[in-house]
C-alpha cells in the first residue's frame, strides 16, 4: 500500500509564503483561495513571547471528517491516500468545509480575477467546473498520478512533486510515501519528533509537524 | 486544442540577494507558471529555488495596469495635484521628443553653469535596475558626466555604514556570518530571513536544523526573530552600546588568553604605538609604523622579521608623529602605549551594568552572551579547505538597517570588526565575513582588490582630503567626493554619498556651498523616490522642479508623473539579458560555482512596448553617440568585455547592432571567459540551458589566506587613517568658511566612544518641534523588511499583496497590546501617527511581539498614483522622516528612525 503524506519542519519555516505564491498559480486558484498558506501565530506576552510559521492546508486525512459529511459522495479517498473532490458530483453544500477541523475547503460562487477582467494567463487556466463546488489542495494529484507513468517517484523527483514542496525555499516541507520505511519521509519522521495538527479528533492526518531532532 | 507547452529559464533579480533561476511555464503562448529551475540545484546554493517575488512575475506581465505604449505629457504644469495629462504616442514621436532634448542640451556642453552634469539618472536600490535594462548603462557611459545622486534610498535607508566601513576594513560592502559553518550568531535587526533571498534561507534553515544559535536584538519580534533560538527586545539605537559592553566582558572581565592572542599579534593594528598627538608612533627614517618586540626589548617597524610584538605595556622610545595635512612631531624619550592598550582604557566604562541602563537588557544576558560568544569561538581551531589549513572560529554577529546606518553605526560596525578581531574570527571558516566589494577595484573579486599599503594595511582610494587635492567644488550634486573621503570613487561611490542632500540642497544650499540646480534632463527607472525616500512631500515637489523626465516606466507611478515623456520596456519575462552569478555576490550570495545566466523572452511583449536594449540603442543614435555606445557594450557594459587577450567577439563600433546579436557577443565573450577562450557558444546556447557554471575554490570566501600572504593586517582597533582626514577635512572646509559639517567631524577620531545615539533623534525632535515636543511624539517608528515586497518594485502585484497579507502588520501600525489597550486602542482601529514632519493612516495591528515604546510600519504603501497600491489605503513611515543635516552622520546617511505619536481615529471595522 502507499500513503502519501507531507511534514512541514517548523524549525526551518519563516513564513515567506513562496509555497502560498506557487499553490495559487500552479492549481490557478482564484485570488483569494489559498489551498496551501502559512499562519503567523503569536503566543506569549512581552517580553516572553514566541512568533512561529505554520504552514496548513488540507491534511489529506485517514479518516476523513469532510468525506463522511459529503450527501453526494463528490468527496472520496483514494487509495494511495489522497482525498480528493469529484467536481461532476460536488453540489456546494459545504458541509465538508464545515466539518473539516483544518479549514482547508473553500467553495467560491462569483467569479474573481486578480484585476478585475481576466489576464491572459488566468483566461488560459480559468476552469468553470470549480465555480460553486469545494475545492482544497489536492496534494497536486496530477503530478503524482503522472508518476504512474513515468516511473519517477513524487517527492524526490520534481515532475511528480506537489508545487509547494518543490518551491519551499528553506526546505520547510517534504512529500512521499508514509508506507514505504525507505522513503524520504519515512526517514525523516523515524530521525525526528513530530506531531499532527488535531490528531486527538481520531482524524489520522497525513500531515506532520517536525519540531525537533530526536 | 493541442498544447503546447514550454518551460523557459530566467532569472530573476527583483532583490539583490538575488538572482534566482527559475523556469516559466509557457502553454500555448502564454506564460502560466513560475517553478525553480531544477537544473540548476546542483550548482546554486539555494537547490535552484526562486523566492516568492519571482512568482509575481506572471501577472506582472499581463497586468492590465500596464503601459502599453509610449506617453507624453500634455500639462507643462508639475506636482502632484496636477494631471499629468498623458497621451499615448508612437515611439517615433517619443524617440523625436527625447532626441531633440538630448541634442538642445548636448549643444550646451555636458555641465551646468554651476559645474553640476546636465544629465541625471535615478535606478532603484542595490543595482537592481541594471540587470533590466539591457545596454542603457553603455547609452550612459556614451553620454559622459551623468550625476547619480538623486537617490530614492540608497546612501540613507541602506545598510549604509557597513558598506564604507566593510570595505576599508575587510573589502565588505556587505557583512555575513559563513552561515554554512557558524555555530552561533548575534544578530543585531538583521531581517536575514526576509532580506537575504532563497540563499540564506536554505542555509539558515539548515543551520538552524543542525543546532546553530542565533540570537536576534531588535525592538520587535520579526520574522528573523521568530526563528531565532532567542529574541532580545532591545531599545532602539543602543546596539553600538550592547557590543562595546560585550567588547567590556571580554577585555575586563575575561582571562587576556581567552583571547585570540596571536591574531592580534599579528594580523592586526593593535600592537602599534600611539604617539600623545594621536597618530603612530613611527620610524624617523623609514616612516613606518613602531611596534614593541618583546624579543629584542625595542621599538621596531610593524613589519621586522621575527618580532614578538607587544599587545600592551607602557614603553620608551624615541619616534616620529605625523600629524594631518603632513604636520611632524619628533619625539625623544616618549612614554607610549599600543593601540590594544588605548583600547583596553577606553573601553572600561562600558560595563554590563552601564549596558543595562542604556538598553534595556540585563547586564547578566550581557555577560551570558559574552561567554557564549568566546565558547562557540573555539579560539585555537582550525580547519583545512582545499588542503590549506586556516583558523576555524564559528561566530559572527550580524546587523541590519537602522542598527547600520546614521549616527551610532559606525560604532557598531568598529565594535563588530573587532569583536571578530578579538578571538580572530574575521574572514575565517565560521566567521564573519565580507562577501562583495563596489567601492574597491578590480571588483572581480574580494582578493584582487586587496593591496597593501605603507602602514602595513590595506590601501583603501579614499577621496583626497589633501589642500592639493581635495575637491572644492562637488562634480555631482550630493558632493560625495568632497564631503565623504570614505565613499572613494568607484561607479558606485555616487549612491554612498549622502544623496539626500542632492534634494535637500537644491531647496536650500547651505552656507558657502555652491548652488545646487536641477538637471536638465532625468532619466528614472525601477525606481520611486516620492514614495521611497524620506518627507515625500518635499521630494515631490522638487521632482516637479525638474524641466525634463524620461521615465522607463511599467506603469503610471508617483514619480513617473512629474514625467514628460513615459517609455515602456518590456519586462522581465519578454526581453533578453545575461547576469553573473556565483562567486560572492551581495549578503549570502557566496556560491561554490562563478558564471552567467540568461533572461529571455518567454512570451510575447504585451502592447507596444520595446526590449530595453533596443531603446538604449536608439537613444544612443539619437543623441549621436553610436560609436561610443558601441564601444563601451565591447568594454563590458553587458557584463562581460567582448574581447580579451583569448578572445575577440567585439562589435562593429560604427555599425547599429540589433538585440540578439549584441546578447549573442555578449554570450560568446561569456563562454569564452569561464573556458579560457575555449568555447564559444552563444545566445541560442543560453537560452537552451539558462546558465553555465565552473566551479571555484571555497577559499574565495574568506580573505585571511590573501591578507596572510600578502603580510597585510586588519585595521583594528585603532583608526589613525580616519582620525587624519577628518582633520584635514575639516581644515579644508574652515578653509572655505564651512561651518555646517563640524558634528559630523567629531565622528573622525582614533578610538570610538559610545554617545547618547537615540538622544541624538530626540533633541532634534524638541528643535524642530519644541521643548516637551517628546510627550506628543512618545514612540519610536520604525521598519522592517518584507520578503514579498523588498526591493521588488511590485507594490501593484496583486498576488503579492495577498500573500503578504498573510504575515502580520503589512499593511497597519503594530503597537504593543498592553501598551494599546492603555490607549484604548483595539485590533483594527484607524490610527493617526504624525512625526513632526507629517501624518499617516492606517489600522493598528496589536503584538505582544514589540516594546511597548515602538511602533513598526513594516510596507511603506501610502501610494497616491501607482494603480492597485493606491487603494491599498496603508501607512508609510516615509511621510514623517525628516531629510535632516542634524541627523545625518558623518558618512552622509541617517536611519529609517523617528519619534512619532499616535491617535485613535475611529473604530475598526
Amino acid at each position: 500500500m502507499t500513503r502519501y503524506i507531507m511534514t512541514a519542519d517548523l524549525r526551518r519555516c519563516i513564513g515567506c509564503q513562496t509555497c502560498t505564491a506557487a499553490c495559487r498559480q500552479t492549481n490557478a486558484t482564484p485570488p483569494g483561495v489559498q489551498w496551501r498558506s502559512v499562519l503567523d501565530i503569536e503566543s506569549g506576552e512581552f517580553p516572553d513571547v514566541r512568533r512561529s510559521f505554520v504552514p496548513v492546508g488540507c491534511q489529506h486525512c485517514g479518516d476523513p471528517p469532510c468525506m463522511h459529511v459529503c450527501p453526494t459522495t463528490a468527496t472520496y479517498q483514494r487509495d494511495d491516500g489522497l482525498v480528493e473532490v469529484d467536481y461532476e458530483k460536488c453540489i456546494g453544500c459545504g458541509y465538508c468545509a464545515v466539518a473539516c477541523p483544518y479549514q482547508a475547503r473553500h467553495i467560491t460562487h462569483r467569479v474573481e480575477f486578480a484585476y478585475g477582467e481576466p489576464m491572459a494567463s488566468e483566461s488560459a487556466r480559468f476552469d468553470a467546473r470549480r465555480m460553486s463546488v469545494a475545492t482544497k489542495c489536492t496534494f497536486c494529484m496530477d503530478r503524482v498520478d503522472a508518476a504512474k507513468e513515468s516511473g519517477l517517484t513524487p517527492g524526490v523527483d520534481p515532475e511528480v512533486t506537489p508545487a509547494c514542496v518543490n518551491s519551499c525555499i528553506a526546505g520547510v516541507l517534504a512529500f512521499g510515501d508514509r508506507e514505504d520505511p525507505q522513503s524520504n519521509v519515512s526517514q525523516l519522521l523515524d530521525e525526528t519528533q513530530h506531531f499532527r495538527m488535531h490528531e486527538e479528533l481520531g482524524t489520522d492526518p497525513g500531515f506532520y509537524y517536525i519540531w525537533d531532532k530526536k | 486544442m493541442a498544447s503546447e507547452v514550454r518551460k523557459v529559464p530566467q532569472y530573476c533579480y527583483q532583490c539583490v540577494a538575488g538572482p534566482d533561476l527559475l523556469t516559466v511555464k509557457v502553454e500555448n503562448g502564454v506564460a502560466t507558471e513560475v517553478e525553480p529551475n531544477f537544473a540548476a540545484a546542483e550548482v546554486h546554493p539555494g537547490a535552484g529555488k526562486c523566492c516568492v517575488k519571482a512568482y509575481g512575475l506572471i501577472q506582472k506581465t499581463y497586468s492590465p495596469n500596464r503601459l502599453s505604449a509610449p506617453m507624453k505629457r500634455t500639462n507643462p504644469n508639475k506636482g502632484r495635484h496636477e494631471d499629468p495629462g498623458f497621451v499615448p504616442i508612437s515611439w517615433d514621436e517619443a524617440f523625436d521628443i527625447i532626441g531633440a532634448k538630448m541634442t538642445e542640451i548636448r549643444s550646451r556642453g555636458p555641465r551646468n553653469a554651476e559645474g553640476y552634469p546636465r544629465a541625471a539618472a535615478s535606478f532603484g536600490g542595490g543595482g537592481i535596475p541594471t540587470y533590466y535594462m539591457g545596454t542603457f548603462p553603455a547609452f550612459l557611459s556614451a553620454w559622459g558626466p551623468v550625476d547619480f545622486s538623486f537617490g530614492s534610498g540608497q546612501g540613507v535607508s541602506c545598510t549604509h555604514s557597513e558598506h564604507l566601513y566593510g570595505e576599508l576594513w575587510h573589502r565588505a560592502f556587505t557583512v555575513c556570518p559563513d552561515t554554512p559553518s557558524c555555530n552561533y550568531v548575534l544578530s543585531f535587526g538583521a531581517n536575514i530571513e526576509a532580506s537575504g533571498g532563497v540563499v540564506a534561507a536554505w542555509r539558515h534553515g539548515a543551520a538552524r536544523e543542525r543546532g546553530m544559535k542565533r540570537i536576534q536584538f531588535e525592538p520587535h519580534l520579526s520574522v528573523t526573530g521568530a526563528a531565532s533560538a532567542e529574541w532580545v527586545p532591545i531599545k532602539p539605537k543602543t546596539d553600538a552600546a550592547f557590543l562595546f559592553s560585550l567588547v567590556h566582558v571580554l577585555l575586563h572581565e575575561m582571562p587576556r588568553e581567552a583571547l585570540d592572542i596571536q591574531f592580534l599579534k599579528h594580523h592586526t593594528g593593535s600592537p602599534y604605538l600611539i604617539g600623545p598627538n594621536g597618530f603612530y608612533l613611527r620610524d624617523p627614517e623609514t616612516k613606518k609604523p613602531l611596534l614593541w618586540d618583546l624579543t629584542r626589548r625595542a621599538a621596531v617597524a610593524y613589519d621586522t622579521p621575527g618580532s614578538d610584538p607587544a599587545l600592551d605595556g607602557s614603553f620608551t622610545i624615541d619616534a616620529l608623529e605625523i600629524g594631518a595635512d603632513g604636520q611632524e612631531w619628533q619625539h625623544r624619550g616618549l612614554n607610549c602605549e599600543t593601540g590594544f592598550g588605548k583600547l583596553v582604557t577606553r573601553i572600561k566604562a562600558y560595563t554590563p551594568d552601564w549596558a543595562e541602563k542604556t538598553c534595556d537588557i540585563k547586564s547578566g544576558t550581557v555577560r551570558r552572551i559574552a561567554a557564549e560568544y568566546v565558547e562557540y569561538a573555539q579560539v585555537g581551531a582550525t580547519v583545512v579547505i582545499d588542503g590549506e589549513t586556516l583558523p576555524y572560529r564559528p561566530v559572527s554577529i550580524q546587523f541590519g538597517r537602522t542598527v547600520n546606518n546614521g549616527w551610532g553605526a559606525y560604532e557598531c560596525c568598529w565594535a563588530r570588526t573587532l569583536l571578530a578581531c578579538l578571538i580572530g574570527g574575521l574572514e575565517v571558516p565560521g566567521g564573519t565575513l565580507g562577501t562583495t566589494v563596489r567601492l574597491n577595484r578590480p571588483a572581480t573579486t574580494r582578493q584582487a582588490s586587496v593591496k597593501i599599503n605603507e602602514d602595513g594595511f590595506m590601501y583603501f582610494p579614499m577621496n583626497p582630503t589633501d589642500k592639493e587635492h581635495w575637491k572644492p567644488s562637488p562634480a555631482v550634486r550630493n558632493a560625495h567626493a568632497t564631503m565623504v573621503p570614505l565613499s572613494a570613487n568607484s561607479p558606485w561611490s555616487t549612491a554612498l554619498g549622502p544623496t539626500h542632500f542632492s534634494w535637500m540642497f537644491q531647496k536650500d544650499s547651505p552656507e558657502n556651498w555652491p548652488r545646487v540646480t536641477p538637471p536638465d534632463i532625468w532619466f528614472c527607472y525601477r525606481t520611486n523616490p516620492s514614495i521611497s525616500f524620506w518627507d515625500t512631500k518635499e521630494i515631490v515637489k522638487r521632482i516637479a522642479e525638474f524641466p525634463f523626465i524620461v521615465a522607463f516606466a511599467y506603469s503610471h507611478d508617483e514619480t513617473n508623473h512629474m514625467a514628460d515623456v513615459l517609455l515602456p520596456e518590456c519586462t522581465d519575462i519578454e526581453s533578453t539579458q545575461l547576469i553573473r552569478i556565483g562567486g560572492s555576490k551581495f549578503i549570502e550570495q557566496f556560491w561554490d560555482h562563478e558564471g552567467f545566466a540568461l533572461r529571455q523572452p518567454a512570451v510575447k511583449p504585451q502592447g507596444d512596448t520595446k526590449d530595453f536594449t533596443e531603446i538604449a540603442t536608439e537613444l544612443a543614435v539619437r543623441a549621436g553617440l553610436l560609436e561610443q555606445y558601441n564601444e563601451a557594450i565591447n568594454r563590458g557594459a553587458t557584463g562581460v568585455s567582448l574581447s580579451s587577450g583569448k578572445y575577440d567577439f567585439a562589435l562593429d563600433p560604427k555599425e547599429r547592432h540589433d538585440v540578439d546579436t549584441i546578447w549573442d557577443h555578449s554570450c560568446r565573450a561569456a563562454s569564452a571567459e569561464l573556458t579560457e577562450g575555449r568555447d564559444s557558444d552563444g545566445l541560442d546556447w543560453y537560452k537552451q540551458h539558462g546558465l553555465r557554471t565552473r566551479p571555484i575554490s571555497r577559499l574565495s570566501w574568506y580573505l585571511f589566506p590573501e591578507m596572510k600572504k600578502q603580510g597585510i593586517r586588519f585595521e583594528m582597533p585603532f583608526q589613525e587613517r580616519l582620525y587624519r582626514v577628518g582633520l584635514e577635512l575639516g581644515n579644508r572646509l574652515h578653509e572655505r568658511g564651512i561651518k555646517w559639517w563640524d558634528v559630523q567631524l567629531e565622528e573622525y577620531g582614533g578610538l570610538p566612544t559610545v554617545m547618547d545615539f537615540p538622544g541624538i533623534w530626540e533633541k532634534e525632535t524638541v528643535r524642530q518641534a519644541g521643548a516637551g515636543a517628546l510627550k506628543d511624539y512618545p514612540f519610536w517608528l520604525l521598519t522592517s523588511r518584507s520578503m514579498q515586497y523588498a526591493w521588488g518594485s511590485n507594490v501593484g502585484i496583486q498576488l503579492m499583496d495577498e500573500v503578504a497579507d498573510n504575515m502580520r502588520g503589512h499593511k497597519g501600525v503594530v503597537i504593543n497590546t498592553q501598551k494599546a489597550r492603555e490607549l484604548g486602542i483595539e485590533a483594527g482601529d484607524l490610527l493617526e501617527v504624525h512625526s513632526y514632519v507629517g501624518t499617516t493612516q492606517g489600522p493598528a495591528v496589536l503584538s505582544q511581539g514589540i516594546r511597548p515604546d515602538t511602533l513598526l510600519m513594516m510596507g511603506q504603501f501610502d501610494h497616491w498614483a501607482t494603480p492597485y497600491a493606491k487603494d491599498m489605503k496603508a501607512p508609510s513611515m516615509n511621510s514623517l522622516i525628516p531629510m535632516s543635516m542634524a541627523l545625518t552622520d558623518s558618512t552622509g546617511s541617517s536611519a529609517d528612525l523617528v519619534r512619532a505619536g499616535v491617535r485613535k481615529l475611529g473604530a475598526g471595522k
